[in-house]
């Protein structure tokens, strides 16, 4: 038998280079995003201002917060639509609780269990009931977002701007706000967590064959439940932020967020299909969904411009991240029984 | 080879409801010794290789490891009593790298994060001892052949050093020279001492790595010859049941 009995190693724990590791879809857009960059610094003379940096900063902030737990629940193959309403909830309650005079220390720890309790209800009927996420979420976003009109009758709920929740939504440390130091910690968590974790390796194991996972001794159905109340926490941290930032708690924030979210985690190359998620890439999708609004503001088109061309980059982006595959194998992914 | 029996099955029996998957098979394995286990499809290969494996459990008869009277309640147990079994299917993640897959749901950790120079360096070692060909321990499992794969899977199984190790199909749908690696990787596992049960419908596999060949068929053992007293003629005539094999020889 030719059986090689050589005594040099055949299999080498050699670290491919850069360009091999590298998320092809994720260069691209880090390619877009610098043209993106170039483009409105031409066209617009303030855009690349430390000012105007500072604001795209925390205007992507809290995008950026969901879409980098977003991420994770993409990456399992699962999708959050409710993340947007989970912020309404969230931001209304938040003004509510201030209103009736509780706490601001105690009125942020609610928020965020507030967060992480729709959270929970997602994962545990979607993981363990095993309902497809995209249904049991698609639900959720009417619930809860039915829930913060009904608690407020449809009225923007103000917030004293004296209170310490408030104060964190115009508080700023070195030229950058609070906002995006908060979401530059989040990144960093969830880059950690992603790459250097067991966790994130069955993240994206469970994405790729969740049945080799579970076969190998995982709880898979607990990983996938944890990435959704992930996006709910996130989601709660987010709504927190929106009513700080406002000023006012309204049932309305957040209408069309989750899109906005999800664009992000899609453009920076998270497959859609799972098994392969970027943090980097996220980073880059949400900057490139913030210049995209921030630099039509400056360049003083319609407001009613940006929707239409956020639509239309959520399109562009999907159709590249499909790699080959069709709408329909897609449609399949997200309502199967997983 | 051929002194005391590693794993001894008498009597074996199972019914899914009101069929009888198997009536009563009995097999013997010796440490280091490649059995080729072969029968027509619902001969009850499978069916018997998942109670070896603790994946069904069996509803009379005798399983017998190093002389001890064993039972298996779950695949856990069958286990921690060293048996190895590798599905069709492999179980890997094809967005993986090789190393992670190797060490899936047992990665080497350092404080709360995964130990990768560890890992990627255990990796290389395990696969080179068994000759696999992989260029590297950081290469996605989807971009591997069906033979690479097949090679990484068995490794996996064998890095929990198996006592015995159960392959099913291992070397269907691959080429020519990735069937003679994954041949010559089996004999490798055997050698070490490993008991080898193979399952294949690829007869010339059976002569090239296998001991001793175990026909099933309808569900009961009803053949055990050593390689050397067979030819592949006389094998098909035992498989299909055409005439008896005295006929046939």
């Amino acid at each position: 038998m030719s059986a090689p009995t050589a005594s040099a190693p055949t299999v080498l724990a050699e670290t491919p280079g850069w360009w091999e590791r590298a998320n092809k879809a994720t260069l691209a857009m880090a390619a877009v995003t610098v043209l993106l960059f170039a483009g409105f610094g031409i066209g617009a003379d303030n855009f690349l201002s430390f000012g105007n940096i500072s604001n795209l900063a925390t205007q992507v902030a809290i995008t950026l917060i969901v879409a980098v737990a977003m991420t994770f629940v993409i990456t399992t193959g699962q999708i959050d639509l409710s993340v947007g309403s989970t912020v309404a909830f969230v931001a209304v309650g938040t003004a509510e609780m201030l209103k009736a005079g509780w706490d601001s220390s105690l009125v942020i720890i609610a928020a965020l269990l507030a967060g992480l309790f729709w959270g929970a209800v997602n994962g545990w009927l979607a993981a363990y009931q095993k309902i497809p996420p995209f249904i049991v979420t698609l639900a959720m976003m009417s619930v809860i977002r039915g829930l913060a009109q009904l608690w407020t009758q449809g009225f923007s709920v103000p917030i004293d701007r004296r209170l310490y929740v408030a104060k964190i939504g115009e508080a700023k440390f070195l030229g950058f706000s609070a906002l995006a130091w908060i979401a530059l910690a989040a990144v960093v968590l969830g880059a950690v967590l992603l790459a250097r974790t067991r966790f994130g390796g069955y993240v994206n194991g469970i994405g790729s064959q969740e049945e080799s996972v579970r076969r190998a001794g995982v709880n898979t159905d607990r990983i996938k439940m944890i990435t959704l109340m992930l996006a709910g926490l996130a989601a709660g941290v987010a709504g927190l932020l929106t009513a700080a930032r406002l000023g006012s708690g309204s049932a309305n924030s957040g209408q069309g967020f989750e899109l906005t979210v999800i664009a992000a985690v899609v453009l920076g190359g998270t497959d859609l299909f799972g098994g392969r998620g970027t943090m980097t890439g996220t980073v880059i999708g949400a900057v490139i969904t913030g210049v995209i609004a921030n630099g039509l503001t400056l360049l003083d088109v319609s407001p009613f411009l940006t929707p239409i061309v956020t639509g239309l980059v959520l399109l562009a982006a999907i159709w590249v991240n499909l790699r080959g595959r069709s709408l329909s194998d897609l449609a399949a992914h997200l309502v199967r029984r997983t | 080879m051929g002194d005391r029996p590693l794993v001894t099955l008498r009597g074996i029996t199972k019914s899914f409801g009101a069929v009888q998957s198997l009536r009563g098979v009995d097999l013997t394995l010796a440490p280091g010794e490649v059995l080729g286990l072969v029968g027509d499809n619902g001969a009850g290969k499978s069916t018997l290789m998942k109670v070896l494996a603790g994946a069904v459990q069996h509803d009379s008869g005798q399983i017998t490891l190093d002389g001890r009277d064993v039972r298996f309640a779950s695949p856990a147990d069958a286990r921690r009593e060293r048996i190895g079994i590798v599905y069709q299917d492999l179980a890997l993640c094809d967005t993986l790298d090789v190393a992670s897959n190797l060490f899936l749901g047992r990665e080497p950790r350092r404080g709360p994060f995964v130990d990768r120079r560890t890992m990627h360096r255990k990796a290389a070692e395990t696969l080179s001892e068994l000759h696999v060909r992989v260029k590297s321990t950081y290469q996605e499992i989807g971009h591997l052949s069906g033979g690479q794969r097949q090679a990484v899977a068995i490794a996996r199984a064998v890095s929990f050093e198996p006592r015995v190790l159960i392959l099913d199909e291992p070397t269907a749908a691959l080429a020519v020279a990735e069937v003679r690696q994954v041949l010559a990787m089996i004999r490798d596992v055997a050698a070490r001492g490993v008991g080898v049960i193979l399952i294949t419908h690829r007869l010339q596999d059976l002569f090239e790595v296998c001991d001793r060949i175990t026909v099933m068929y309808e569900g009961r053992s009803v053949e055990d010859e050593p390689v050397s007293a067979l030819d592949i003629e006389r094998l098909v005539a035992m498989i299909t049941r055409s005439g008896t094999a005295e006929e046939v020889a």
